[in-house]
């Protein structure tokens, strides 16, 4: 356990509303699991931050909530991206990749001397 | 934008919470499940499976702690339960909470009350929909010693006709006349203005309609608007008055509408008309002569233009006519005209009174403010144990910080909320007070700018008093649980924080009770004036006859007659005479520029202030005759006209020489009035003004439709004042009087606004001397309840009662003095803003000063006496072992 990285805060709701982009409706374990996956294992979410960073989420009407049936007949609270949150993600993704696009310039080995 | 959505949401959090937690509980309870399955299905066995899930998820009261400061405000949440627990301590101490908020309501309610004042009478614009627009245009000769004469009807169509700055000027006089109609004959104040009079000041008419251009046409019925004040008082607010008809002048007048209560300026008025239905107004004679000046006239200045402006245009058109009229302006009428900004008109006499009264209250605040900061110190000392114990448990510095200041504004609005009930008191007080000053009295009500004011100050007395309070725990508290001994001696930085709050209430008290002093000092000088006349046992009343029935002057002359005979042989009637003016009474007479006989008259004329009076008018006021004789019942038309003068006329014109016996004449010599007699010098215009020259003729000779009676009686004057109108009744049925008083009565009034504003000014110091002393005592008997151990000490080593007695009465008096000191520079410097409102005092009055440092010195030593007392009394056995 020690050796995964902790989500560090302002990239789970992006994280978040990726997922849900991707797979639809989901509950708040599945997200967890679903972005720990994407990680290659990477990453260990925080669940005790998952579910204020949802309610923020759904707070600031990204995301909607309604309570489902999960695939084994479990009652479930389940999230799903809104129009605004679709539009909230391209600009939060399109930041991100500004941003890592810099700090790779940075990084990498100087060409020019 | 999302923020503020998320806002919203987070308010709407604060409600619901058991079933929003019950919604958590679930989702988390259903991730739960999820995850044990999940490791089921990895092989785990049943207890690991869920040892597992339980250590990923992690403590579950700490997420849903997390997520419930997400969901709700976190921020308000905190300050509810702040308000809850300080509420709890408020009530735990009822008797520092009631002293508290007593305090902080006597010094909030103070200025609620003055600011309602100051808000209506300075800051609120006009009520009038053109307020800012609106001027008062003067016409005068300041340069020749008229300040301002007023308006002819020629003069007035000039000014409309020419300028070029007005959307309108409209014209304004005020005339009593009689109203029948009704059960008995009514003098009614009534203002006669130019149709668009209302119009310009965009009033419009509560009920029925206002008046129009047709109105003032001549020959057009006669109409009337009746003032909102009027309509209530005699007609009791009955809509159906609209439409009724009464006799005025002899002519059928209809009320066509009544006006919205609105502050009346210059006079009050019942009622309304158009000028042509005045029968003065209308005269041909009156309206082709331009010297006779009896008009006011109003501005509305197109929107742009400034007073400034007005003024040059204004000037240009009077210049433009002494030019054409050169006999109209001579010389020695050296005419021009101006505009005056309408509120400033209205609202100048008030302004410095009103500005020191809120100066006063904010004082009282100041100390009140003090004061709790004190009692708040006091307190923090008793729940040390109980802060350091919540330190302990991990309540942070900031959330201490902030749970004290909660209960401080706790205590302010509690005062806030006490102190507007005592301000809705005192302001009907207030605007009968008010109204003294400006006819914008009528506006002070308690609005919601007060009650934001209201509030605001309350903030920041919280603010204040809580955060000293406050921050001082911060300093010592924390940490002090293991000290055990909570009783310990004060810090030193402590006890300086509050001796200079006990220092400040001091000498803020000072400079309020040396205000208040001041201005007492001047209303009892102001009292013992001579006003040359005496104002005891005489009965006025004002008759305005009916022009129309008493057109002549032989017709008025018998009237005057006839009434004064029947007076005279009334029990209880010493003298009955009559004046157009009397002493006092704010009414201003005739000013005119008169020749001496014998003197160069091509100068600037003396002027003087002529009075028509009946003989026995200087007898009835026991005004004394110096030289020569009263007027005779035989100084009529038909006899040589005679005048009398009074002292300072006498020694200003005639110098050492005998007046009586010298002529004088109105009418550049045409005519002569030979002086009779010196009459001594009488307060005319105030107990505070100075005395004018005056020149008395007879009403004989000048039988004027406005006199006061002046009765002077044996009997307490108002117990005879019923008979004397029944006399009037059984000469003519239809003539009323009015403005029945006595001169007691007149002369009170007088001074009644330096009374009141003394007396208002006093009200504060006594709140703020009695606040200042419970203050001090409170300190001191805290000082000596904490130092009772060392006070024991000092009396087993052999000290003796007495000289613990003096050891605490110096340490109070050591502050009372530093703060005296203070106090007296302060009010040295800030006294002067006093100086108009001040007579015959001076603002650094040295009796004043030195007696209300003795009254604050004995006040703030009886203050420390008590806790002295008991400190002296100190057993030391049980205060060696109280430790």
């Amino acid at each position: 356990m020690t050796d995964k990285a902790d989500v560090w805060q302002g990239t789970l709701a992006l994280m978040v509303l990726k997922t849900l982009e991707t797979m639809g409706a989901l509950h708040g374990y599945g997200i967890a699991r679903r972005i720990e996956q994407t990680s290659g294992e990477l990453l260990s979410v925080n669940y005790g931050t998952l579910y204020p960073a949802l309610l923020k989420l759904e707070q600031e009407g990204f995301i909607a909530s309604e309570w489902g049936v999960s695939d084994n007949n479990r009652k479930a609270k389940y999230y799903k991206l809104t129009r605004t949150g679709r539009k909230q993600l391209e600009k939060e993704a399109q930041d991100w990749q500004q941003t890592t696009a810099i700090l790779a310039r940075f990084l990498s080995p100087s060409e020019e001397s | 934008m999302k923020t503020l959505r998320a806002l919203f949401l987070r308010l709407g959090g604060l409600f619901h919470k058991e079933q929003r937690d019950r919604e958590l509980a679930e989702e988390i309870e259903s991730h739960l499940q999820m995850h044990i399955e999940d490791n089921l299905r990895s092989g785990m066995t049943p207890e690991e499976a869920r040892r597992q899930a339980l250590i990923k998820l992690g403590g579950v009261e700490s997420t849903k702690e997390s997520y419930r400061d997400r969901r709700g405000l976190p921020f308000v949440e905190t300050f509810i339960q702040d308000l809850r627990f300080g509420a709890r301590m408020l009530r735990r101490n009822p008797g520092f909470t009631a002293v508290a908020v007593l305090t902080l309501a006597l010094g909030i309610g103070a200025n609620s009350a003055i600011f309602s004042v100051v808000n209506a009478v300075l800051l609120k614009p006009l009520p009038y929909e053109n307020g800012e627009r609106l001027v008062v245009v003067k016409q005068g000769a300041p340069r020749s010693g008229f300040p301002d004469v007023g308006f002819s009807v020629p003069e007035i169509l000039d000014y409309r006709a020419q300028n070029r700055s007005f959307d309108a000027l409209v014209e304004y006089h005020s005339m009593a006349f009689i109203l029948l109609g009704r059960k008995e004959p009514e003098r009614v104040q009534t203002g006669v203005v130019s149709w668009n009079f209302f119009d310009a000041f965009g009033v419009k008419p509560l009920l029925g309609r206002a008046f129009r251009a047709d109105d003032e046409k001549p020959g057009a019925p006669a109409v009337l608007l009746l003032s909102y004040e009027y309509w209530i008082r005699s007609f009791g607010g009955d809509p159906t008055v609209v439409n009724k008809t009464f006799t005025m002048n002899d002519r059928l007048h209809t009320v066509i509408g009544v006006l919205p209560p609105l502050p009346q300026y210059p006079d009050e008025n019942d009622v309304y008309m158009p000028t042509t239905a005045c029968p003065f107004r209308s005269d041909p004679q009156m309206m082709a002569n331009r010297s006779d000046r009896m008009m006011n006239v109003f501005g509305l200045m197109k929107p742009g233009v400034s007073v400034r402006q007005a003024t040059s245009d204004l000037n240009g058109i009077i210049l433009n006519a002494q030019r054409t009229y050169p006999d109209v302006y001579p010389p020695s009428f050296d005419v021009a005209a101006w505009a005056l900004s309408l509120r400033e008109q209205l609202t100048q006499n008030a302004r410095t009174t009103m500005l020191v009264l809120l100066g006063a209250a904010g004082f009282v605040l100041l100390i009140a403010c003090a004061n709790v900061t004190n009692l708040n110190l006091a307190r923090m000392v008793k729940r040390e144990r109980e802060l350091a114990v919540r330190a302990a448990l991990g309540a942070g510095r900031n959330r201490l910080f902030r749970q004290l200041l909660t209960e401080s504004f706790l205590l302010s609005l509690a005062g806030a909320a006490l102190g507007l009930l005592f301000a809705q008191d005192g302001i009907g007080l207030l605007v009968s007070y008010v109204a003294r000053f400006t006819p914008r009295a009528r506006e002070i009500h308690l609005d919601g700018t007060v009650l934001l004011f209201t509030l605001a100050v309350a903030v920041v007395v919280s603010l204040v008093s809580g955060s000293v309070a406050a921050l001082d725990s911060r300093e010592h508290n924390i940490g002090n649980l293991k000290e055990g001994s909570v009783q310990s001696t004060i810090g030193l930085d402590r006890r300086r924080l509050r001796n200079f709050l006990i220092v400040s209430q001091v000498a803020v008290s000072f400079l309020l009770l040396i205000g208040a002093g001041l201005m007492l000092r001047s209303f009892l000088k102001l009292q013992h004036v001579d006003p040359g006349f005496e104002p005891e046992n005489v009965l006025t009343m004002r008759l305005n006859l009916n022009f129309t029935k008493y057109n002549t002057d032989n017709k008025r002359r018998a009237f005057y007659d006839a009434l004064l005979d029947k007076l005279q042989t009334q029990p209880g009637v010493l003298s009955a005479a009559g004046g157009m003016t009397f002493p006092l009474i704010g009414m201003d007479p005739m000013s005119n520029d008169f020749t001496i006989e014998g003197r160069d008259s091509a100068q600037s004329l003396p002027i003087g202030d002529f009075r028509i009076v009946t003989p026995g008018y200087f007898h009835a006021l026991r005004i004394p005759l110096f030289e020569g004789r009263d007027f005779t019942r035989q100084d009529r038309p038909d006899a040589p006209v005679v005048a009398i003068v009074n002292r300072t006329a006498a020694h200003h014109f005639w110098g050492t020489q005998d007046p009586v016996g010298k002529r004088i004449s109105t009418d550049k010599g045409k005519t002569w009035i030979q002086i009779v007699g010196v009459v001594g010098d009488v307060k005319q215009y105030g107990l505070d003004k100075d005395v004018s020259d005056e020149i008395y003729i007879p009403l004989a000779d000048s039988p004027v439709s406005g006199v006061s009676l002046l009765i002077k009686t044996s009997v307490e004057p108002m117990s005879i004042a019923r008979r004397i109108i029944q006399q009037i009744y059984q000469i003519d049925p239809d003539q009323p009087a009015a403005r029945v008083q006595s001169l007691e009565q007149v002369r009170a009034d007088s001074v009644a606004a330096p009374r009141l504003t003394a007396n208002l000014l006093g009200l504060f110091a006594l709140l703020a001397l009695a606040i200042a002393a419970a203050g001090i005592g409170g300190v001191m008997a805290l000082s000596v309840s904490q130092r009772t151990h060392e006070i024991g000490v000092r009396m087993a080593i052999g000290a003796w009662p007495r000289e613990i007695l003096r050891m605490i009465l110096s340490q109070g008096l050591v502050l009372t003095t530093v703060g005296l000191v203070l106090g007296f520079l302060g009010a040295v410097g800030l006294t002067r803003i006093l100086r108009g409102l001040l007579f015959e005092v001076t603002p650094t009055d040295p009796l004043t000063f030195v007696g209300v440092g003795a009254v604050l010195a004995i006040a703030a030593l009886s203050a420390c006496y008590v806790p002295a007392r008991r400190a002296a009394r100190v057993d030391p056995t049980v205060a060696l072992r109280c430790e």
